[in-house]
């Protein structure tokens, strides 16, 4: 299978919709293809998300309203099949929106930073805390043999 | 009537007896800043310092006149010697025989601003190298635990005996004259590099500029932080140099009359990356509220970190790589507290003995 072919079924065997034949080509497949296997670990990580969110019971009158539609008993008005392919529209887009996001942004969103307390000073730490200190030894007040015993010990440590 | 006359006068008396007390104090102390520039000293004395927790400690042999000073000194390990001649700051290395010679910033003393922000009270008396001093305190205005204690030489004024204080309250240095010969004559080579020393001069810092000045000299916009601790005061922008690391970045710089803020900025991604070097104590973790699960708390102010390994180098955090990868970094020295930020477009570090929690609040607001 090539890979235009595989992504047209990728969705479907993302939430286990594929069974078969056509369901070991596509494992073969992403087996040695990297990017449908970015692809579909992308769909998956959408997939989880939406297995986060919560399930509400559909109104009856909307599940009547559905049934009447796929049983063709009503016909529905053309303005609001318009309407209904708008909404689609809309859903898709909505959904295009989610995996881009769950692309860029990953499962979590943007993360605070965390706070390193590090020990031990790397150079650019070294350099702003000695022009810090050189700043210190100029202030009112100051004990200067103290600050030039730190600026030792920083020395020492860096 | 004359009762509520005598109170009132009452009052009146003990205000201004503490208001003449504060003034006497803080005079004391001026005059004390004005003895070290002004008199010939020689002198040994022993200075402690706490740094990350440990307690280093070194003699100096002291030599002070016309507003130069000199430190001389013994440690446990080696010997060094720290020169202001009043324009420049030179370390020396006696094995090396190499002297550092870098810019000495100059602070604009403003006794109006410390005495703002800080009181300054009587607090006894005490011998100190055989001779009677003046202890004076000096503590935040607003709240906060004494910052410096300082006894004077009732004579002189000089400042025989200091101790400092961070923020939270805790010893991070003092020293004290075992010795001192007020008036002793000092060569008048103390304070120049010794005769055949290499000098190595790796830049330091520039001119006193404007934001703007300094925006227009390090080329890139220098973005001064939306919040600093409402004592401090802005007292300039510098250009920062250290040639030694190869490292260049804008400063400006804060006051509040005695202690001082130091923000660093540099653009993201400036630099070859190079490998971290902080090395961690094998800490915990914290989680993303900042609650700490099993580490160390952060002793700025309770903010849940992770000790460890730093991950990258002064290069890092341009930009690529996913948005969660973005660490702060802090150090705490015991007096100054450093720490690192990945801001958006600049790296910023922010300098000064403040609680880790308002080191944090001045790095973000850097926007």
């Amino acid at each position: 299978m090539i890979c235009h072919k595989v992504r047209r079924k990728l969705a479907e065997y993302a939430v286990g919709g594929l069974r078969g034949r056509t369901r070991a080509r596509i494992e073969e497949h992403v087996r040695d293809c990297a990017a449908c296997r970015a692809e579909l670990a992308a769909l998956e990580r959408t997939g989880g998300l939406l297995d986060s969110v919560s399930v509400e019971e559909a109104p009856a009158e909307t599940w009547a309203a559905v049934q009447r539609e796929m049983r063709g008993t009503e016909r529905v008005p053309v303005a609001r099949r318009v309407r209904w392919a708008w909404g689609t529209a809309a859903g898709a887009v909505a959904l295009a929106a989610l995996v881009v996001g769950a692309f860029v942004l990953g499962p979590m969103g943007p993360a605070e930073p965390q706070l390193v307390v590090a020990t031990e000073v790397d150079e650019e730490m070294q350099a702003t805390i000695e022009g810090h200190l050189s700043a210190v030894w100029a202030a009112p007040l100051s004990d200067e043999a103290a600050v030039g015993l730190r600026l030792a010990v920083l020395e020492d440590d860096g | 009537m004359r009762g509520r006359a005598l109170l009132a006068a009452a009052v009146f008396a003990l205000a201004a007896g503490a208001a003449l007390a504060q003034a006497t104090a803080w005079d004391a102390v001026w005059r004390s800043e004005a003895a070290t520039a002004g008199t010939s000293v020689v002198g040994r004395a022993h200075t402690m310092v706490v740094e990350d927790g440990r307690e280093r400690s070194a003699t100096a042999l002291v030599h002070a006149a016309g507003g130069k000073v000199r430190f001389d000194y013994e440690g446990p390990r080696r010997r060094w010697s720290v020169i202001d001649d009043g324009r420049n700051l030179i370390r020396l290395n006696p094995p090396a025989r190499t002297a550092l010679v870098l810019p000495r910033p100059s602070l604009v003393l403003d006794r109006a601003l410390a005495e703002r922000n800080y009181v300054a009270r009587d607090a006894g008396e005490a011998p100190v190298a055989g001779r009677p001093t003046r202890l004076v305190e000096i503590a935040p205005r607003r709240k906060g635990p004494v910052a410096r204690r300082l006894w004077l030489d009732r004579e002189t004024s000089f400042a025989l005996k200091r101790e400092h204080y961070n923020a939270q309250g805790r010893l991070t240095s003092a020293t004290e004259y075992e010795e001192v010969d007020f008036g002793a004559p000092v060569p008048a080579d103390t304070f120049s590099v010794p005769e055949g020393w290499t000098k190595v001069e790796p830049g330091g810092q520039g001119p006193r500029l404007t934001v703007h000045e300094l925006s227009a000299r390090i080329g890139f916009p220098v973005r001064p932080p939306r919040y600093v601790p409402g004592e401090y005061v802005l007292l300039g922008g510098y250009v920062q140099e250290w040639g030694r690391w190869d490292i260049r970045m804008a400063e400006l710089r804060y006051t509040d009359g005695l202690r001082v803020l130091s923000v660093y900025e540099r653009p993201k991604g400036e630099g070859p990356p190079r490998p971290g070097m902080a090395h961690g104590r094998g800490g915990r973790h914290g989680d993303r509220a900042g609650r700490g699960r099993e580490g160390r708390r952060d002793r700025g102010g309770g903010r849940g970190a992770r000790s460890g390994r730093h991950p990258r180098g002064r290069g890092g955090g341009s930009g690529f790589g996913p948005p969660g990868a973005e660490v702060m970094t802090l150090v705490d020295r015991g007096t100054e507290k450093a720490l690192r930020y990945f801001g958006a477009g600049l790296v910023v570090v922010v300098v000064g003995d403040v609680t880790a929690d308002e080191l944090v609040r001045v790095a973000k607001s850097v926007e």
